[in-house]
């Protein structure tokens, strides 16, 4: 198999892609995913208050074990407000780092791989804020980056839309707190970090208008 | 009285008014060249066209460049403004000329007064020297072949005729490439003007008119000459070779005036080509329209050029990166349609000329045999020299008048000359109609164009292409002003935001040396590119001046070296040639 | 601490944490270190990259003098997403939680440092079960770790069939960490009260696939000569500083697997692949063959079924330790100091800060396009690089 023509070796390796979001995820991860229990618990970032978890805030330390389980259900995440339908067939998204550790980023570009294959459903990366539709936050508020976020908002064009990412956009998890932007993001994608499901469901359905 | 010897006279009272009246001897340049432009135009000159068509480019070029030293040359001391009005009644002498000794006299008139304003601005003998050299080679070489020409005729008869040989037309196309700066002589026009820091008005006296006579004294003689394929083939290939080579060094150049400098060697080495093509044909009708051809690309190139130095004058600096003045629109327009023309670009004259030419290498390629093989050859690298070209005066456009300067107008006149010099290159081209022969104008009025309205390139009596300079600009126009009410600011709703670099307060500007780094490193063989790491930034080199350099230098050890061997102080070697030059003497006398 | 002197004279040079320069067998006084002058010669510009723009997987400005069309020098700044951490006076396990979270993608590394640092502290017996699972953990992060560099050197060269490939073999990797662990990023392993460890049935069939799809893969990269031809010859770097895959590429013999007594390598028959390129191509070919010998003792742990997992809740007292363990990056060292369970102070000397340098100076003389690969080769992680643990 030592020829050169990358097309057919593509063609030979078959196609990988799932059928998610339209079916279930063939291979979910347990941490990362919505949590049932009921009780108190120790929980270093308060995710757990008067028995109800809160996945903004979850970390996924896994201390509250065993009163609380994880169910494997991925979708962690929340839609306030409306997307523009006119973003259902080409949504651009460019992604900020605000101050992460690395594996959100590298969770959201995952979402290129085969197995999810991001482009199927109408989801781009484009690498400036004048292409894009949506603002993807990653990572804890730093001072560095605060000015830079708010340059990168201003230079989007309308309509447009904030999306966070990770707990530590939502709600700045255990190393500090969400970016000033977070507060107006209209979708939320918690976990730490979110599965590629999570990020690919959560930004289809609000694609689709879908709360 | 010859009513044009009424304009020698202007100018020759020019001269000496211009020690202490500055405006008043340039006023008087300007009136002796208005009074050569309109004599010519009725036909009193000493010469019919095509030649007087000469005389009427190079009066436009000396009006635009007076009225812009009036202001321009205030600060250069007293003598510029004599020596000036001297290289033009040089020129003029020139021009009128109908004898070859009254020709090399113009000539030397005019480029005597050169090394004297080079060398009296700034002190830079070096740079008058180089000048000095190479011009009175180029006399040599016309004295030669004035003395050949004249040899022909078996008599004492200097005045022009028609010749036989084509060995004087060398000789005087060498002596006149040389004055011209065409290939190996480039140095000859490029370090006067840009290390010799000639004045701005001076560079453009230089560039513009003084190779146009160079143009017009190889028109001269070539006239009078018969056909030759092989002088015709020399002819071609220098001025392609120069044609590449300028338009290469004037892209990497910094120097703004060394930039104008190589394009007018590389404008000159096309004008050659066309010459070449000219020289190897016989009668027919694609020599009529290379004529046409030089003429027009001639004149294009003089007024251009003049515009260019114009504006390189306003700067007041030496290199792209320096340039500090102010925006303002006359001057971005007037720069405009200055490089327009330059790089070959309707609506200007300059593109007519560019257009012209390339026609005529692609109607040369129809020819059979060698001429078109050559013309091919040569079309595809004349083609390739206006590429750069262009982007050379890109980069003059850019970074003069576009790029990152604060907005605030002129400062004097200056810039509306400028103005006027881009106005005349339109003017130029829409009544282009009225410099080429009849034979190569027409119409199309099945499309509404009427007759007289467009000129054609033919070397048979069928069309082969076509042109029609008042429409062109008339679509232009229009095109332009349905883009401007489409995209107008004011319609719609728009924000203004800032630029975004990263997200970061960087205002970054590419800076002139910047663009031309990527030829400088292609081409890393050609110029001798050196990148040093550390302090230095990369620098390139005009091979044909290291070339001469090095064989000079080369030289020198030579006949130091066979100075020391042979003039060794020692009394048995003199004597031995002592009695091998008598020997020698001996044998010739019995051989003669 | 056993096994590092605090005088001069040990060994090969790793780098600087807040109080002290950290070489492979000694922790000294720090030492100043010399920084490259980016002053403007007339005629060049200074051209901004970042911090924010495609291109860059995390905010890095970065600034490149050119006179045209090649790179004079370049200037690395990380502290745009810079973040303080406080660890200081925490139990380990809190502090724990962040120090996983410092590099998310290396998280295996940094976990293995803490503990072997905090075991060094309190002089904990090692257990071989202990380190077989850190080794396990490790390995598993170095092969996706590489097989990220590599789909990221893809990328710039329009390859998009093996950048796919690449990553969608990176995504099974994801996957079955997740079904060992847990987490795809190893979070929450060492502070539960028990192992949540689980070997899933024919995960050495799973481990073999993989392996064998991407040995076709990386013989078809190096088959391909316009790929090859991008990295070659882009950023040639051999200083003895380096570290990780860059000073193994540079020929130096250089890998804390085997010259770090930290963790204990030898049952695995390891060697570390070297290579003298000295370019990206090098440290491209290091990266991939790393990946067999990787590939190799997990398929060997993992036959031997659920190895144990270290617990931090039995870790306590006072003392001070120090570790260095091979992060994908290079050598990771943590200096840690304990007091009666509580964390007194903290420092890690992270591969990412070596691996900028030498990317600034490996990448004066080239051009602009060669700027990605050589970027991407190094595979610097600004998260360590631009952090301040307090």
């Amino acid at each position: 198999m030592r020829n050169s023509i990358w097309f057919l070796k593509g063609l030979r390796n078959g196609k990988k892609t799932e059928k998610f979001p339209r079916a279930d995820p063939k291979d979910p991860p347990l941490w990362p995913s919505r949590l049932v229990g009921s009780g108190t618990s120790k929980c270093p970032t308060n995710a757990i208050e008067d028995g109800k978890w809160n996945a903004g805030k979850c970390i996924s330390c896994r201390l509250c074990m065993p009163e609380y389980k994880p169910t494997g259900d991925q979708s962690n995440y929340k839609i306030t407000g409306s997307v523009p339908g006119i973003l259902s067939r080409s949504f651009y998204i460019y992604p900020v780092d605000s101050g992460t550790c690395g594996a959100c980023n590298t969770e959201l570009l995952s979402i290129l791989a085969p197995q999810y294959d991001a482009s199927r459903v109408n989801i781009f990366f484009t690498n400036t804020p004048r292409h894009a539709d949506a603002l993807l936050l990653m990572g804890v508020y730093t001072e560095g980056m605060d000015q830079v976020i708010s340059k990168a908002y201003e230079a989007m064009p309308d309509p447009k839309l904030i999306i966070a990412l990770g707990t530590c956009a939502v709600s700045g998890g255990i190393i500090g707190k969400s970016p000033h932007l977070s507060k107006d993001a209209l979708i939320e994608i918690a976990g730490c970090p979110p599965s590629p499901y999570t990020i690919l469901e959560a930004l289809v359905r609000a694609k689709e208008g879908k709360r | 009285m010859n009513p044009v010897y009424i304009s020698l006279l202007i100018t020759a009272v020019a001269m000496p008014v211009g020690i202490r009246w500055r405006k008043v001897s340039y006023s008087l340049v300007i009136a002796g060249s208005l009074v050569l432009a309109v004599f010519t135009l009725l036909g009193s000159g000493a010469t019919a066209y095509p030649l007087a068509y000469f005389s009427l480019v190079a009066a436009i070029a000396w009006i635009l460049i007076s009225v812009f030293s009036m202001t321009y040359s205030a600060g250069y001391g007293k003598w510029l403004t004599p020596l000036f009005a001297m290289t033009v009644f040089g020129m003029m002498v020139i021009l009128e000329s109908s004898d070859y000794v009254t020709f090399i006299v113009g000539w030397e008139i005019m480029s005597i007064p050169a090394y004297a304003s080079i060398g009296l601005n700034k002190e830079h003998w070096n740079a008058a020297y180089v000048f000095m050299v190479f011009s009175e080679i180029s006399t040599v070489f016309l004295i030669i072949g004035a003395i050949l020409a004249v040899q022909e005729t078996g008599t004492i008869d200097f005045r022009f005729q028609s010749l036989q040989s084509d060995v004087p037309l060398l000789l005087f196309a060498i002596g006149c490439m040389t004055k011209m700066g065409i290939t190996p002589f480039m140095i000859s026009e490029w370090l006067p003007i840009a290390h010799g820091n000639a004045p701005a008005n001076d560079s453009a006296l230089f560039s513009a008119t003084m190779t146009l006579m160079g143009v017009f004294g190889i028109v001269r003689i070539m006239l009078l000459s018969p056909p030759s394929i092989y002088l015709g083939f020399f002819l071609l290939a220098v001025g392609v070779l120069t044609v590449f080579f300028a338009a290469l060094f004037a892209y990497v150049s910094e120097n703004m005036k060394m930039l104008g400098g190589f394009s007018t060697i590389e404008n000159n080495g096309s004008i050659l080509a066309a010459i070449g093509l000219y020289v190897t044909l016989g009668e027919g009708v694609l020599k009529t329209y290379l004529l046409a051809v030089i003429l027009i690309f001639a004149l294009a190139h003089s007024v251009a050029k003049t515009g260019l130095f114009i504006g390189i004058g306003t700067t007041r600096k030496e290199s792209f990166s320096e340039i500090d003045s102010r925006k303002s629109s006359y001057l971005t327009l007037g720069w405009f349609l200055v490089t327009m023309s330059l790089s070959g670009l309707l609506p200007t004259v300059g593109g007519l000329g560019t257009w012209m030419l390339l026609e005529s290498f692609f109607m040369g390629a129809y020819q059979y045999g060698l001429i078109g093989i050559a013309s091919v050859v040569a079309g595809s690298m004349i083609a390739l020299a206006e590429g750069l070209a262009s982007s050379s005066m890109m980069k003059v456009l850019s970074f003069s008048q576009v790029h990152g300067l604060p907005k605030g107008g002129m400062k004097n006149s200056e810039g509306y000359v400028l103005f006027a010099t881009g106005g005349i290159l339109v003017l130029l081209f829409v009544l282009a109609n009225f410099l080429i022969q009849p034979q190569f104008i027409s119409g199309l009025p099945s499309v509404l164009v009427y007759n007289g309205f467009t000129i054609q390139s033919r070397f048979s009596t069928a069309d082969f292409g076509l042109i029609s300079p008042l429409y062109v600009l008339i679509i232009i126009f229009f095109f332009a002003l349905a883009a401007y009410l489409v995209f107008d600011r004011r319609r719609g709703k728009q924000r203004v935001v800032p630029r975004w670099n990263g997200g970061v307060d960087f205002n970054q500007y590419y800076t002139s040396f910047a663009y031309a780094s990527n030829i400088r490193l292609m081409l890393k063989g050609i110029l001798r590119t050196r990148v040093r790491d550390g302090n230095r930034q990369m620098s390139v080199v005009d091979v044909f001046w290291f070339a001469m350099q090095s064989f000079a230098s080369g030289y020198r050890r030579f006949s130091r070296q066979f100075a020391y061997r042979v003039m060794n102080s020692s009394i048995t070697w003199y004597m031995i040639y002592m009695i091998v030059a008598f020997m020698l003497v001996l044998i010739l006398a019995f051989v003669i | 601490m056993q096994y590092y002197k605090t005088t001069r004279g040990g060994g090969r040079y790793i780098g600087q944490t807040r109080s002290f320069s950290v070489y492979s067998d000694s922790i000294t006084p720090p030492i100043k270190v010399e920084k490259i002058s980016t002053e403007i010669i007339p005629g060049e510009l200074v051209f901004n990259y970042g911090p924010s723009t495609g291109g860059l997987t995390e905010s890095v400005r970065i600034a490149l003098t050119t006179p045209g069309e090649i790179i004079r020098a370049v200037k690395v700044d990380p502290s745009y997403k810079l973040r303080r951490l406080k660890v200081v006076g925490l139990n380990l396990i809190d502090a724990f939680l962040q120090i996983e979270r410092i590099n998310g993608y290396h998280s295996s590394s940094y976990q293995a440092a803490f503990i072997k640092a905090a075991e060094d502290a309190l002089l904990v017996e090692k257990s071989r079960g202990l380190d077989e699972e850190l080794i396990l953990q490790m390995e598993l992060e170095r092969i996706r770790s590489h097989l990220n560099v590599l789909e990221r050197l893809c990328e710039p060269a329009g390859f998009g069939v093996p950048f796919h490939q690449i990553a969608q073999m990176r995504e099974e990797v994801s996957r079955l960490i997740s079904a060992i662990f847990g987490h795809r990023y190893f979070f929450g392993i060492h502070t539960l009260p028990h192992s949540e460890l689980r070997i899933p049935a024919g995960v050495t069939e799973i481990t073999k696939g993989i392996e064998r799809r991407f040995a076709l893969l990386f013989e078809s990269l190096q088959d391909s000569k316009i790929f090859v031809n991008r990295l070659q010859g882009n950023g040639k770097i051999q200083k003895i500083w380096l570290v990780g895959p860059a000073a193994r590429a540079a020929g130096l013999q250089y890998d804390a697997r085997i010259d770090s007594p930290s963790i204990d390598y030898s049952k695995y028959s390891f060697e570390p692949f070297i290579d003298d390129g000295k370019d990206a191509f090098a440290r491209f070919l290091v990266r991939g063959n790393e990946i067999f010998s990787s590939f190799a003792i997990v398929n060997q742990i993992l036959s031997k079924g659920k190895p144990e997992t270290a617990d931090l809740r039995e870790i306590r007292g006072t003392g001070i330790g120090a570790s260095r363990v091979e992060s994908p990056q290079g050598d990771l060292f943590c200096y840690l100091s304990v007091d009666d369970g509580r964390v007194k102070s903290i420092e890690f000397c992270a591969p990412s800060v070596s691996n900028i340098i030498a990317f600034e100076q490996s990448m004066q003389g080239n051009i602009f396009t060669d700027f990605h690969f050589n970027w991407e080769s190094f595979g610097i992680w600004i998260s360590e690089a631009g952090v301040e643990i307090e």
